[in-house]
């Protein structure tokens, strides 16, 4: 990343992906108080809804937008060791990807 | 780099007077990193909790765990924290409650709300 607008869009993105999150996890904590997922059938009939699933996935894409910009922002404040600020921005990385990539297709075996 | 800096150094921690809007925004920080951390754990058991009856009561099973409880109250506390703080973040964004009175308030709400929800969801788990 670079360039003088790179610190607006990271603000941008991380209160237009905060926006999000908020809603779809208030709409989470709802519907669990509301319907709790006695068992099995119910809970992946619930899951594999369309627009439940996509609603899902757009959450699981703002969390790693959301993520990346907050764990970049207290990795910068707290690590001033280049060569280890590099490192642990990988692993930060690749465990937000990965995961990303594992909820998703978790999301769409299920839809199938 | 290694200029002399008058400045006072106070390492004791009950020297140091946090103002209630400094704690809100620190626990903001933990939180994340703690919601973070326990990414890959909730990602796991939404799988493994659809992967069949099988996964789903293994996925229980886990959950019934007495050392998981405890350690998920950290996690809703967290989620809690984050949740209630960045709302608040967004508002003062808005310019909503950012006179120095009001944002002391709502940093007292948020850090009190948080902890009373954690609780009760320690209640609610047990």
């Amino acid at each position: 990343m670079s360039g003088s607008t790179d610190g607006l869009r990271a603000w941008l993105l991380q209160r237009i992906s905060a926006v999000y999150l908020a809603g779809f996890v208030i709409y989470l904590l709802l519907h669990f108080y509301l319907h709790p997922q006695p068992d099995y059938p119910a809970w992946r009939a619930w899951v594999a809804q369309p627009l439940v699933a996509i609603a899902f996935a757009g959450f699981i894409l703002a969390l790693l937008v959301h993520g990346w910009v907050g764990l970049r922002d207290v990795v910068l404040d707290y690590v001033r060791h280049l060569g280890l600020r590099m490192l642990i921005l990988t692993l930060i990385a690749f465990l937000l990807i990965g995961c990303g990539f594992w909820a998703v297709r978790v999301l769409i075996l299920v839809s199938l | 780099m290694s200029e002399q800096r008058s400045a006072p150094v106070y390492l004791n921690l009950f020297r140091i007077n946090l103002p209630v809007g400094a704690v809100t925004s620190i626990a903001h920080r933990i939180s994340g990193v703690l919601l973070f951390l326990s990414f890959p754990l909730l990602v796991y058991l939404l799988d493994l909790s659809l992967r069949g009856p099988d996964g789903f009561a293994a996925a229980v099973d886990w959950l019934s765990n007495d050392f998981i409880r405890l350690g998920s109250v950290v996690v809703a506390w967290s989620l809690f924290h984050h949740l209630i703080g960045g709302i608040r973040f967004l508002l003062l964004d808005l310019e909503l409650g950012i006179t120095r009175p009001r944002a002391r308030v709502t940093a007292w709400l948020v850090n009190i709300a948080a902890v009373a929800a954690a609780l009760l969801y320690l209640w609610w788990v047990l």
